[in-house]
């Protein structure tokens, strides 16, 4: 084994080879360049320029003209459905990690995986049916006693949203956060528990400050996720305000119109290398101190 | 077991398919846009018929996809014909959208043949001359006409607004109670709101007609901030068939709906029978299909008779009316006859021939629709 990688590493330093290996990505950097950069090149240089090929920046101030309040709406939507995921995923994966109850666990460990194998279109769907005003979720409330018809209100609209976000990327978030958990040194925690340590304060004080890169890529990547659904606020979100995604397609479908449509393409990648950028910033500093 | 013996079956059936083509003499292209129930009603009842009478002849059915689109993918098939000069286009008749009919009979694409088939009189609705500003005179024949109107619950409202005043008045004596899309999600709620601009903005008739004129759009933003105001006094449906979703949970109790989603909801049983139409004035707008030749059709003759089929009496009543419950598309005194009182009355039991003829308007022409859209956008939603 030692030998072989003694060869490997001797003809990785042989440039003649080198040039030779590079062809090997040449398939995959095609595909990422053909399908990928070029579109995103193509979109970005639309959103600045007239049909002539000239500068513009009227596009965007057409798109902030007209749809600021939904960018707006759309950040908040986010944030909050960020916000909530962090603190659930974190408690379900801390309640696995934790837990005394082995059989508890494992029904909590299989049961928090099925939303990831449910698209975003049928996860809107069925809350579309769920959390309407007279929906499954408020009749069942009724029919309990809990409430009267007259108090039930409708969660179609920004709070649906959310609820469907959280729903949806609950799975994924929890997986990443609890498989960082588990990779954590077990004995770490035991000596915690042998020291008295509550286990509130092994969250809190051994296993968080551990994994917080890993809740960083999985919060960055549900934004991410969460900004380029579209299926979600058309069919829960009401349009007025509404999300960019949905704002995009208007713009396409109804007036043919590229240029607005890639202007707020450009303001939500914005957004998103925003949050990406504090996020890597936030990363190194901690590399940093270390 | 059954694997095989279902593809043996499979097989049987596709050879079968295969030795029809291989008999028949000739094959009519007919490629229609618009949404999945419009593709089935042209190839399950339509080509059927037509070949029960044409021996040897067959026909191809395409569905392009729906909305405008779909109708743009036709125009774009036959243009790339025409500009590279072949003598012979392969699709015969083609169903088409209003907006992109119009353009089409400005790009030369189609023939005018309306006054070589048989029912070409029988015609009466101005759609069929005049496509949202662009004279279509004898190059189009409509399939069907479709239309908006006011949905409500009759359970709980008894005397339902006949005007868009008497609905402003209603929705401030009910907050919540009415409800629609928007703009964004779906043509109901675009339909109500091209209504909102007929009514309290510019008249139907100068903003379905031609020439266009940039300063109209000016005097509306009365118009779009009672609107605004109009808006929070009412709740937002999540699309066309939100609309009818919420009107069926009791959720709302008044939204504008298309009336042949409407019908058809009803009849499965997907809406209570409570909930009843009223078309209210000054009028909302609904849109025709188009049945158009291409000029250079490979069979022009048989395009012209498979239209005269489309559009007889018979048709458009057992078809059009009655499994569908689309509007004619030709005068309606026509199809009237041919239909039982029950299937008839229950098309016009709500919205009476009058109220439609009355109120029941056009889409504005491209760039009056385009400014009423952004109109809304920025003075109503943002």
């Amino acid at each position: 084994m030692c030998w072989l990688l003694e060869v490997n590493m001797r003809q990785t330093t042989s440039p003649n080879l080198l040039k030779h290996r590079l062809w090997l990505i040449v398939p995959a950097a095609l595909m990422v360049g053909i399908f990928f950069l070029y579109p995103l090149g193509f979109s970005l240089y639309s959103a600045i320029t007239l049909d002539d090929g000239g500068f513009t920046l009227s596009h965007l101030n057409k798109a902030f003209d007209l749809y600021s309040k939904d960018i707006l709406f759309t950040i908040i939507i986010v944030l909050v459905s960020v916000a909530i995921l962090a603190v659930l995923s974190i408690t379900i994966a801390a309640l696995i990690t934790l837990s005394p109850f082995r059989s508890l666990t494992k029904t909590l460990g299989f049961l928090y995986r099925l939303p990831l194998f449910i698209p975003f279109i049928v996860t809107a769907q069925m809350m579309r049916t769920f959390l309407a005003k007279n929906g499954l979720m408020n009749n069942a409330f009724v029919a309990s006693g809990l409430l009267t018809p007259m108090d039930t209100v409708s969660f179609l609209g920004w709070s649906g949203i959310i609820i469907t976000f959280v729903w949806k990327q609950l799975a994924f978030s929890t997986l990443l956060i609890s498989g960082a958990m588990a990779a954590l040194d077990e004995s770490q925690i035991r000596a915690a528990r042998n020291l008295g340590a509550s286990r509130l304060s092994i969250l809190f004080q051994i296993i968080l400050p551990q994994i917080t890169s890993t809740l960083g890529v999985a919060m960055v990547l549900s934004i991410v996720t969460m900004m380029s659904v579209l299926s979600v606020p058309l069919m829960i979100g009401t349009g007025s305000p509404t999300m960019m995604t949905a704002d995009m397609a208007f713009r396409i479908n109804s007036y043919g119109d590229y240029h607005v449509a890639n202007a707020l393409g450009l303001v939500s990648y914005c957004i998103c290398a925003g949050l990406a950028w504090f996020y890597l910033r936030q990363n190194l500093k901690e590399k940093g101190a270390n | 077991m059954f694997a095989k013996t279902n593809i043996a079956v499979i097989a049987a059936v596709g050879l079968t398919q295969f030795s029809s083509f291989a008999f028949a003499e000739t094959t009519l292209n007919v490629a229609s846009a618009g949404s999945q129930n419009m593709v089935d009603y042209v190839k399950t009842y339509l080509a059927p018929k037509f070949e029960a009478t044409h021996p040897g002849v067959k026909v191809n059915v395409v569905g392009t996809g729906p909305g405008d689109a779909g109708s743009h993918k036709i125009m774009e098939k036959l243009s790339a014909q025409n500009d590279s000069g072949l003598a012979k286009w392969d699709i015969d008749v083609a169903v088409v959208h209003q907006k992109i009919g119009g353009e089409m009979v400005e790009d030369g694409l189609l023939s005018k043949y309306r006054s070589e088939v048989k029912t070409g009189d029988m015609v009466s609705r101005d759609s069929a001359k005049n496509a949202l500003g662009i004279n279509v005179d004898g190059y189009v024949m409509p399939m069907f006409h479709s239309q908006t109107a006011i949905a409500y619950n009759s359970d709980f409202v008894e005397n339902p607004p006949t005007s868009y005043d008497e609905l402003v008045q209603w929705t401030k004596k009910h907050p919540k109670a009415f409800g629609y899309n928007g703009i964004k999600n779906g043509m109901s709620g675009v339909s109500f709101v091209t209504g909102w601009i007929y009514a309290y903005g510019t008249d139907a008739e100068r903003l379905s007609s031609a020439p266009y004129d940039k300063s109209v759009e000016s005097t509306w933003n009365k118009a779009f901030s009672e609107l605004k105001e109009f808006n929070k006094n009412i709740t937002f449906t999540p699309g066309n068939a939100g609309t009818l979703d919420m009107l069926n949970r009791g959720e709302i109790f008044m939204g504008p709906v298309w009336v042949d989603m409407f019908y058809s909801w009803k009849e499965q049983g997907k809406i209570p029978p409570s909930l009843k139409l009223s078309l209210i004035a000054p009028g909302m707008p609904g849109q025709p299909m188009y049945y158009v030749a291409p000029a250079k059709a490979a069979h022009p003759q048989l395009a012209r008779e498979f239209i005269e089929l489309a559009t007889s009496p018979e048709v458009q009543a057992n078809g059009i009316v009655k499994q569908f419950n689309w509007y004619p598309g030709i005068d309606a005194n026509y199809v009237e006859a041919k239909l039982d009182k029950a299937t008839w009355e229950k098309l016009f039991a709500e919205i009476t021939p009058s109220d439609l003829s009355k109120y029941g308007k056009s889409f504005p022409i491209g760039p009056y629709f385009d400014d009423i859209k952004e109109g809304y956008e920025r003075n109503v939603s943002n």
